[in-house]
């Protein structure tokens, strides 16, 4: 039995996978304390598909690009929970969950998330030799920068708000399309799908390297050099000073 | 009762083992050497040292304490106040592993975690001390003094404070951590001051004095 967590944005979502079905979902608007509905949420599971903790016996955890904070609180869970059990662990990137129900589609296919200032998380996805890939590496960007590098029909999946679709539509015209509302989300069902299949092919890699996807930001901005992306919001909880 | 408990409000993560509430079977620091560049602590940083450092430090405490996790009977860990994004790695951390175990998760409050301090002793050669340090008498008159706090506290019972006064700017640490940076001295600015401080004059300056 697979248990799949993800809090990369606002949208968390928790789901149990057989290796053949998704027993049981949940998928929900965090109020900015993902660290206390992501426990009620697992427990909420678990207990409507009646599973023990200790049926299951592999762990994935969506590593973003996303919220640095909100991934962490899954990936900790997730090691905590593939500590306690001795289940494997695996991370799976949150945008390649986001492409990867599109995949039957065929086309290119872009996930957006919110990076903040403005920006977008995002990459390209799209068929090559009859298989799914990632064609770009993940980035973060504006809207006006991502559509630079886009000639073709693009579907757009994520969470892309009434403003930003109005954007998109004016960047690329036609060629911007958008998956319906429903099928944009982000579903632990689909990650848990992915990591079942990666766990299949390849061996649990060391706990502690599965950590969120810290996409740097682009060279275009004067902070470029730092070794991290700026440090969020809660920055002054000490009175200590930012890196600036 | 024995308690693996797991600490990561701030710039040290921290993982121990006690038992009875006062004997120390096992207690991994790893301090983060990554903030000595900035002169302070950038939580992001704080908190992806955290992630990157915990689980295998949990596996450390367990082993240098002998102790499987089925022979733990339940997880602790800080809950706050601290750095929200470093709490929560610790705290989330700590509730999978108690769900994982089947064990209670206890979700401590920081300052409370300095002033259980008091209660702890170390074993002597791998055993428990022939006559351990006697306990703290209550109620009692606590001073909680470190990085992010300065506080005065009244300890009337076991886990039943009431604050009497605290600081209303800065922590004592926070404030050898800044006139540290402004003497270009490093960081943390605690124990760097406390050594050149020996090597002072007393008598430099003349300061003035409680009666
Ligand atoms: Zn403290």
């Amino acid at each position: 039995m697979l248990l799949a967590l993800d809090t990369s944005t606002d949208w968390a979502s928790v789901a149990l996978f057989d290796g053949r079905d998704v027993l049981g979902e949940e998928t929900w608007r965090a109020q900015r304390r993902q660290g206390d509905e992501l426990f009620p949420a697992i427990e909420r599971i678990l207990l409507s598909t009646r599973t023990a903790l200790s049926a299951v016996t592999r762990v994935a955890v969506a590593t973003g690009p996303g919220s640095f904070t909100g991934l962490r609180v899954a990936i900790a869970a997730g090691q905590g929970i593939a500590r306690g059990s001795g289940s494997d662990l695996v991370g799976i990137s949150t945008l390649d969950v986001l492409a990867y129900p599109h995949a039957p589609s065929k086309m290119r296919t872009c996930p957006l998330l919110p990076a903040g200032r403005d920006q977008y998380y995002a990459a390209f996805y799209q068929e090559r030799n009859r298989k799914w890939m990632r064609r770009s590496p993940f980035m973060v960007a504006t809207l006006a920068e991502i559509c630079r590098q886009i000639g073709t029909h693009t579907l757009f999946v994520g969470e892309i708000d009434a403003d930003a679709e109005l954007m998109l539509r004016d960047l690329l015209g036609p060629k911007a399309l958008f998956a319906s509302p429903a099928s944009r989300m982000r579903r632990a069902g689909y990650l848990a799908e992915l990591g079942w299949k990666e766990l299949e092919s390849s061996p649990q890699v060391k706990m502690s390297e599965i950590e969120p996807l810290y996409v740097r930001q682009p060279s275009i901005r004067v902070s470029f050099d730092q070794p991290f992306a700026p440090p969020p919001a809660d920055a002054r909880a000490l009175g200590l000073p930012k890196r600036d | 009762m024995r308690i693996l408990a797991i600490e990561t409000s701030c710039d040290e993560t921290g993982v121990a083992i006690v038992e009875d509430g006062r004997r120390i079977r096992s207690n991994i620091v790893a301090s983060q050497l990554v903030h000595q560049d900035t002169g302070g602590i950038v939580p992001e940083v704080a908190a992806r040292e955290h992630l990157r450092a915990l689980d295998a430090l949990t596996e450390k405490a367990l082993r240098d304490a002998g102790r499987q996790l089925s022979e733990i009977d339940a997880i602790a860990a800080t809950v706050g106040p601290g750095l929200i994004g470093c709490l929560l790695v610790g705290a989330n951390y700590a509730r999978g592993l108690a769900l994982a175990a089947g064990l209670p998760f206890v979700g401590v409050n920081h300052l409370e975690g300095h002033v259980y301090a008091n209660w702890l002793y170390e074993l002597e050669g791998g055993e428990p001390p022939s006559n351990p340090p006697p306990e703290p008498e209550l109620p009692a008159i606590v001073l909680v003094v470190s990085g992010a706090h300065s506080d005065l506290v009244l300890m009337e019972a076991h886990r039943r404070f009431r604050p009497l006064g605290r600081t209303i700017d800065d922590a004592a640490g926070e404030a050898f951590d800044k006139v540290a940076r402004l003497l270009h001295l490093g960081f943390p600015g605690g124990p760097i001051i406390e050594r050149i401080a020996k090597e002072g004059d007393p008598n430099a300056f003349p300061l003035p004095r409680a009666a």
